[in-house]
């Protein structure tokens, strides 16, 4: 069980770290700020979902999971908002990135 | 003499008591579910808790939105989904040599209306596949940015849109 739980842990961890790798090379190579926006909110919306998810395994009590799944909603809440001010300045002609 | 709720919006409502002290219990619930329960936190918590109440009032006023937990169930689950598709979605366009990008501006016309809601619909669709939006545009128009144009866009919004109104009980053709 214990391995099981771990390996679960394992995977899940490694697949968000896959995410976190490819937005930052979408940051990297896409080629204006608008298209750059894409690659940093989805993928990395995605990539913590799925730490948070791995790390849940590991996770002693309710409230500790909880707490991870919070941490998951307040950056999502925080990224899709800050996103939609990126793009609006960046659609204004604001500092080109 | 004016309530301590009157100071909120202006008016002794007393309708707004009863979803303020709502809020303010679920957002002090959030902290203890954040920075646990050590009896030195509690003080900032009321404090922080209280403040968060208040500003959630000012942006989101009680009646704006009713949330039906049927269609919520079902929209949690479709979003869930999306996330994993945008995720892909922009970790298969990244990787790919070729770097497979038609990136664009579309304009698409919502029928929610101006304030909360709309403004939720659009923090919604900035987690959702190939979309960003950038802004309004002319008449109820939003401005998207898309990483492909070429896919189905605006049905899809129109799809996404269709889903979130009946979970927070926005009918189409009130308006």
């Amino acid at each position: 069980m214990r391995f099981a739980l771990d390996a679960l842990t394992i995977f899940a961890v490694a697949a968000g770290a896959f995410f976190f790798l490819a937005g930052t090379v979408g940051l990297l190579r896409f080629p204006d700020a608008l298209s750059r926006v894409h690659a940093l909110t989805k993928a990395d919306n995605l990539g913590l979902g799925l730490i948070v998810v791995g790390l849940l395994f590991q996770t002693e009590g309710l409230l500790a999971g909880l707490k991870l799944v919070a941490v998951w909603l307040l950056a999502l809440l925080a990224g899709a908002a800050v996103t939609q001010l990126i793009a609006r300045i960046a659609q204004a002609g604001g500092p080109r990135v | 003499m004016k309530g301590p709720f009157g100071l909120l919006r202006g008016t002794s409502d007393p309708g707004l008591l009863r979803p303020a002290i709502a809020r303010a219990v679920g957002l002090g619930v959030l902290w203890l579910v954040l920075a646990g329960g050590n009896p030195v936190d509690l003080a900032p918590g009321a404090v922080a808790a209280l403040a968060a109440t208040w500003v959630s009032l000012q942006f989101l006023p009680p009646g704006a939105v009713s949330v039906r937990p049927a269609s919520l169930a079902g929209f949690t689950f479709r979003f869930l989904r999306q996330s994993v598709v945008a995720g892909v979605d922009v970790a298969r366009r990244a990787l790919d040599p070729r770097l497979p990008l038609h990136p664009g501006l579309v304009v698409y016309q919502t029928g929610l209306p101006p304030g909360p809601s709309q403004h939720m619909f659009t923090t919604l669709m900035s987690l959702l596949p190939g979309t960003v939006p950038t802004g309004p545009a002319p008449g109820s128009g939003l401005l998207i940015h898309c990483l492909d144009v070429e896919q189905p866009i605006t049905a899809q919004l129109a799809a996404e849109e269709a889903l979130f109104s009946s979970a927070i009980g926005w009918k189409q053709d009130n308006g």
